[in-house]
Parts: structure tokens; C-alpha cells; sequence
């Protein structure tokens, strides 16, 4: 296969807003997930082992951090000779002003020409803020031999999620007949995961008439699909089985996070057939102090456990001070807690300092306790 | 910094029993994630030293696999340059396979580097030190060659067999003898110098004509009445991997984070290979204390006192006390160690007891099946 027959391109752009406090300086594909990752480091890896090589990221929403991580392409392999990783970000061109991305789609159309460059069969579009490890190079063998225009992958669900989901009605042949964002009365469980493979040479006649559609949201769920359909193009669902998950609430991202720490959990971090990668930061060891209790987490190098840590997840160069009560957490990188201090059911921001003795959240919440920014005695 | 980074190979007297029938000293795992050659290179990369050769005295299969180009030591792709050398010829003793042979081997190599000076260090000798404080002495001083020494008060049972620093009140080395345990305190070499590359040729030069059994540090040693040797005190943990019990001596000691810290100063990061392993697991049966732990482990028993490397399994009911555990070592259920060495890969399965003492600790070897 030719390196370039396939590109992906991966919307990372959002802000993330119900992730609150944590995508304030960064944007939601930059955000800490399971310890040592970044959310962007998922579908990068899956790029990367599904030997894709050229990747483009369109990132809008407080870019900066985002843009320099994703253009070291040499943390997921992904700096071949004939690949690497592109920040595509919004410009300013000779006949227009700077225009932002105003949809899924138009991030796309406002890239034709990077894409015309490399002139592609296949386009993968991907979304830089989902948890999961999927063969991409699978799909596009699925979307090969069903000869169709675009495949969709999906994934089924309850029928009481279908409501939160953008649903595929489908033939008998995994062919889609109907796209349905969020039904009140669901007829399928296959909910579309955002993740498309295009015929570049269709998708792009269907983007230029799109960008000239004053109707139009420029959005891939809401006018692309609906448009290919229309015009009795060929769709096809690709049904996917294993871990996934949308993390854009902290109730979420807490809970992909639990995730790992139960057994045999679905998302196996540890396989070294297909491994995420990520920065390598430099460091030190864990260090588990003497009067230290660590059961049931997942602690990642740097850091230093002098207290308790129960069913958490421990981040890089997390400190827990002595006497101190980590319990059914997660500790965001660089994140130190006092001695003494007690933390339920929270999710810890990046390099937040709890003070000695405080206390944050309570094993009685419903809901998981963001504490970013400067937290009080 | 103008100076062309030398990492020697220590001589036959250290051997760390067990781990090194497999690699040699620099290559050995050390503290759970590291080699221990990572902690010289790293003193020089982060002293601005980009151009480095590392000599290998045999057995470079497992240096060259770690060090590779030696981007991940910040060495500059473009700027920079990372060498592994090594005698291309097999010589007809190994009493011959010396480091000033090897340097002679690859003359051509340090005529050709464009730095006026040579800062020479071997591995296995642990500490952290700034190249460009020692250089700026060296300048100052007029000194010929500049030797680092460090103070061992514990030099009856650490630095056996090591050098010991003679120097007159300013610091002006008047000749060495051999650490043989007789004192608490010694000044200990690190072999570690600084000098001009032209003094450095011309030493090893002479060292090659006198005896074809010299050492570096035996030319030096015939020298010290013609150069001015200084020396420059290593403040700071020092210590010598040269031989298992001190291996031993110096991991279970860097368990104690206040004291490791001393070798991980901020802004001064010890590198080293990455192999993107996950966080490691501690089940709910965990009981981990006082230890160093690596990623990429499962531990579901109890781990006192020790560390693990990466990737390792500590399953359920197994109890691991003042042990080191090298990478991908496999404990299981209900087996109980107690001071042993674990090398890589090795499962210790039907063996449900294994106790060693400070001194003899058990060594497990690589691969091994007990």
C-alpha cells in the first residue's frame, strides 16, 4: 500500500466547556487522561499502529500547548520520511480575511488544499477527545470491499443511550438508510462514533458545494452525511466492539479513568501489540514512603506517595503528603496534596496544591468534584 | 562546553556478580527505570558536552540498543554526536583489551573532534556533577589535568579496590594507592579528568609505548611528577557500582527519596530510554512500602523495601522484602524473597523461599526459570 493512501485528520478544536476549569488554558484534546497520557495521544497512537503516516490536526480553541505537542510526531512514530504530523490551524489567505473553523466540515474544506497536496484515496476523519484503540486500517479494508463512498464506524448501545447518540438506521447489510441525531424514539442501537472514512475524491465535491451552502451548519453529523445520503451514495455502518468513550464531562473523564483500574479492564493500556504512546517526561521513579498504603490505582513515574491512595488514579509527578487520604480520585499531573489532606471522589487539575488538612469533595456526592485553581484550608 | 565527552569503561575489578555475565556495568538496570551509564551521559549532555563517545569494552549488543543515536539524551541530531566505540580487532588476552587499546583503536576519532578539551568519565561511578564548574577550575587553576575525587567516610566496606587520592594541602595530586578497606575515610578517584585533548593524546600516546598492559590511570599515576594534577572534590552522593553487595548497598539506599534527590537536582534530568509502558497496577491486595517502582508493573502482593523495574509481576500472596527486581522479572503467588536479586525476564514460580543477606544477596539470573 502506498503511504499516502489514507490520511487522517483529527479534529481537535473543540474547548471542551464541561470539562470547565480544565480546558480553561488548554484545549479538551490536551487534557491528562489515565496518569500519563493526553486524550490526543489515543487516536494518534491508533494512527500511528494502524500505519497510517500522515496526519493532519486541526486545532482553534487555545492552541498553543496543543499545536507544540501534536508537532513532535516523533512520540507516536509518526516522523517517517513520507508522513508526520500537521497542525492546521485557521489563516488568513489572499482573498479572505482570517476566518475561524465554523463547523466539522469546514475545518476540513478550509483545508482542501493541503489535502489536494497530498492528494489522498481515502480520508480518515477522526476526533481528538475519544478513548479507544481501533484498528483504522481494518475499517478502510471494510470500506474497500463494501465499495462504499463513505463508511461510518458505529458502535451498539442501549436503547435508552441511543437517545444521546447520533443513530444509524441500517439495511441488513450494515448499509445506512437514515441518519437520526439523537432520536427521541430510537429504531437502532448503532450510535456513529465520529469516525469517518471518506473517498476523498467524493468527499470533496460534497465539501465545496457545502462551503457554498448558506443553510449549512458545515458540520460532518448534520449536513455531510444527510447530503450523501440524499443522493443515495453508498454508506456503510462499520460496527465496532470493544472500549470506547466520549470524555467531555468530568463525570466522564473520571470515569474512563476508574475504567483502567478495574480488572481485566476492556482498555488494556499494558498490550504491547498495540501501545499508546506519549511525551516521555523524564521522570524519576515512583517513590512509595514508609507509613504509604497504595490499593486498587494506577500510578504512573514521578510520583512520590507518603500517604494513602485508595482506588485512584495517580498521575506523573503527583505528590501525596504523609497522612493524607486519596480516595476514588484522580490526581491530574504535577498535582500535590498536602499532608494530611483528604480527597474523595475528585478530580485534581494539573499541578492544583491542596493544603495541609484540607478537605475536598465526599464519598456521599453525586457528582465527581472538579478542584482546580486555589483551594482554601 | 568545548570539550569532547569521554565515557571509559571501568577495569576487570568491577564485576557486579550475576548481572554482569550478561552486560557490562553501564548497561545494568538501576534503579527501576534507569541504566546506570544514564547518569554520566547525562551529567555531560546536560553540561553542554554534544559530542560523546562511549567506549565499550565487550559485549556492546545491549549499549547500543540503549543509547542509540542518543536523541533522547539530548544530543543535538545535527549538532551533536553520539559514539559507540569499541576495539574493532579481538585481542589475543583480555589483559590487552584496555581503555587506552581501545582509545588508540579509535585515534582517528578523537584527533578529528574540534574541541580543545576532553572530559573523561566511566559510568560507574554515580553522582551529579556540572562539567562546566570543573572545566572553569581546570582553566583557573592551570592545572595540567584536573581529577574529581569525592570523600568516602564509609570507604572500609564502599570503594573496595578503588583508587585512593594522594594530595599534598593545595589540592596537588602526589600519587594514588588502592582502597583496601583499612580506613573510614579516603579520598576516592572517580576517573574522572579533565585536560586538554592534545595532553590527553599524548598520555595515551605514552601510555601505549611504555607497557602494552597500561591503563589510563597508570600513565597518570607514572605522571605526577611531571603534570600538575588537581583535584575537585564531588560533593553530594557518590557512590562506586563495583561489585553485587555494593549494587545492592547503594539501590536499597536510594530508596530514600531525600537521598535520591541528591542525584536528581531540578533543571538537571537524568535521561534515559523510554519504552512507553503503561502506569503500573496495584491491585487491591497491594501492600507497597518504602520502595522505588517502575511503570509497566502489576503488583498484587506485598513489596517492602525494595525496587521494581519496569515491568514486572508481584502476584497475589508473594511477599518481595529488600529485593531488586530488574526489568520483566515475574514473582508468583506466594512465593517469599527476601534480599535477592531478580535479573530480567526471570520467573521465580515453584521456588517459594529465597533469602540472602546484605552482603550475599541471592542473584537470580536473566531468563532463568526457578
Amino acid at each position: 500500500m502506498r503511504a499516502n493512501s489514507m490520511v487522517a485528520m483529527i479534529l481537535a478544536g473543540g474547548r471542551g466547556s464541561r470539562l470547565y476549569d480544565l480546558t480553561k488554558k488548554v484545549a479538551k484534546p490536551a487534557v491528562h487522561f489515565g496518569g500519563k497520557y493526553r486524550i490526543i495521544d489515543f487516536p494518534l497512537s491508533n494512527c500511528a499502529n494502524s500505519d497510517i503516516q500522515t496526519v493532519g490536526v486541526l486545532t482553534q480553541y487555545e492552541s498553543v500547548l496543543l499545536n507544540s505537542y501534536v508537532a513532535r510526531d516523533h512520540y507516536w512514530g509518526l516522523d517517517t520520511n513520507d508522513g508526520g504530523v500537521y497542525v492546521l490551524t485557521p489563516r488568513e489567505r489572499d482573498d479572505t480575511n482570517l476566518e475561524v473553523y465554523r463547523g466539522t466540515a469546514d475545518a476540513i474544506t478550509a483545508n482542501i488544499d493541503f489535502l489536494d497536496n497530498i492528494n489522498p484515496e481515502y480520508v480518515l476523519i477522526l476526533s481528538g477527545d475519544h478513548i479507544y484503540k481501533m484498528n483504522y486500517d481494518k475499517m478502510l479494508a471494510y470500506h474497500k470491499q463494501m465499495n462504499a463512498d463513505a463508511t461510518i464506524a458505529v458502535r451498539e448501545v442501549s436503547l435508552k443511550e441511543a437517545t444521546r447518540f447520533g443513530i444509524m438506521n441500517t439495511d441488513k447489510n450494515d448499509m445506512i438508510v437514515e441518519f437520526e441525531e439523537k432520536p427521541a424514539h430510537p429504531k437502532s442501537n448503532l450510535a456513529s462514533m465520529g469516525i469517518y472514512i471518506f473517498t476523498y475524491k467524493t468527499l470533496r465535491k460534497y465539501l465545496v458545494a457545502d462551503a457554498k451552502n448558506p443553510d449549512s451548519n458545515h458540520d460532518f453529523g448534520k449536513d455531510i452525511i444527510p447530503a450523501y445520503l440524499n443522493d443515495k451514495r453508498k454508506l456503510t455502518a462499520y460496527r465496532f466492539r470493544g472500549y470506547w468513550k466520549d470524555v467531555g464531562t468530568v463525570d466522564s473523564l473520571w470515569e474512563a479513568n476508574m475504567d483502567l483500574l478495574q480488572d481485566n479492564a476492556e482498555l488494556d493500556l499494558g498490550d504491547p501489540t498495540w501501545k499508546i504512546y506519549t511525551e516521555d517526561v523524564n521522570a524519576l521513579p515512583q517513590f512509595i514512603g514508609e507509613n504509604a498504603k497504595v490499593e486498587h490505582c494506577y500510578v504512573t513515574q514521578g510520583s512520590v506517595i507518603e500517604g494513602s491512595a485508595i482506588n485512584s488514579m495517580i498521575g506523573t509527578n503527583v505528590y501525596i503528603g504523609k497522612g493524607a487520604k486519596v480516595v476514588d480520585s484522580v490526581i491530574q499531573p504535577g498535582a500535590k496534596i498536602g499532608e494530611g489532606a483528604t480527597v474523595t471522589r475528585c478530580i485534581v487539575a494539573d499541578d492544583v496544591e491542596v493544603p495541609a488538612g484540607a478537605t475536598c469533595g465526599s464519598k456521599n456526592s453525586n457528582e465527581i468534584q472538579l478542584v482546580a485553581g486555589k483551594v482554601s484550608e | 562546553m568545548r570539550a569532547l565527552g569521554i565515557i571509559s569503561f571501568e577495569d576487570s575489578t568491577a564485576n557486579i556478580e550475576g548481572l554482569c555475565d550478561h552486560r557490562p556495568v553501564p548497561a545494568i538496570a538501576f534503579m527501576g527505570r534507569y541504566r546506570i551509564i544514564d547518569f554520566i551521559l547525562s551529567n555531560m549532555t546536560n553540561s553542554g558536552i554534544g559530542n560523546v563517545q562511549v567506549y565499550a569494552k565487550e559485549k556492546p549488543r545491549n549499549l547500543i540498543e540503549h543509547l542509540g543515536d542518543g536523541k533522547h539524551y539530548n544530543i543535538n541530531s545535527k549538532r551533536g554526536k553520539l559514539r559507540i566505540l569499541y576495539g574493532e580487532k579481538s585481542f589475543s588476552s583480555d589483559v590487552y583489551n584496555h581503555d587506552v587499546a581501545n582509545y588508540m583503536l579509535n585515534m582517528q576519532y578523537i584527533e578529528e573532534d574540534p574541541n580543545p578539551y576532553v572530559v573523561i568519565a566511566p559510568s560507574y561511578f554515580v553522582y551529579q556533577i556540572d562539567f562546566n564548574e570543573v572545566l572553569a577550575q581546570h582553566v583557573e587553576s592551570r592545572a595540567d589535568v584536573t581529577l574529581l575525587y569525592a570523600n568516602a567516610k564509609d570507604a572500609k566496606t564502599s570503594f573496595l579496590g578503588c583508587d585512593v587520592v594522594k594530595m599534598d594541602k593545595f589540592k596537588t595530586v602526589t600519587g594514588f594507592e588502592k582502597n583496601r578497606g583499612n580506613l573510614k575515610s579516603q579520598t576516592i578517584s572517580l576517573e574522572a579528568y579533565v585536560m586538554t585533548k592534545k595532553l590527553f593524546i599524548e598520555l595515551v600516546k605514552k601510555a601505549a609505548e611504555t607497557s602494552s598492559l597500561y591503563w589510563f590511570k597508570d600513565i597518570l599515576a607514572d605522571s605526577v611528577n611531571e603534570l600538575n594534577i588537581k583535584g575537585y572534590q564531588v560533593k553530594g552522593y557518590v557512590a562506586c557500582l563495583n561489585s553485587l553487595p555494593e549494587f545492592f548497598r547503594v539501590s536499597m539506599d536510594l530508596i530514600d527519596h531525600k537521598r535520591a534527590t541528591q542525584l536528581f537536582k531540578p533543571g538537571w534530568p537524568i535521561y534515559t530510554q523510554t519504552n512507553d509502558s503503561c502506569p503500573t497496577i496495584f491491585a487491591e491486595t497491594a501492600k507497597v512500602k518504602n520502595s522505588i517502582v517502575a511503570n509497566g508493573s502489576t503488583i498484587e502482593g506485598t513489596v517492602e523495601g525494595s525496587i521494581i523495574s519496569r515491568g514486572v509481576t508481584v502476584r497475589k500472596g508473594a511477599v518481595v522484602k529488600n529485593c531488586i527486581l530488574l526489568p520483566g522479572a515475574y514473582i508468583g503467588e506466594n512465593a517469599k524473597l527476601d534480599h535477592v536479586v531478580v535479573d530480567k525476564y526471570a520467573i521465580v514460580h515453584h521456588v517459594k523461599k529465597l533469602v540472602g543477606t546484605d552482603e550475599q544477596p541471592v542473584y537470580v539470573a536473566r531468563r532463568d526459570r526457578i
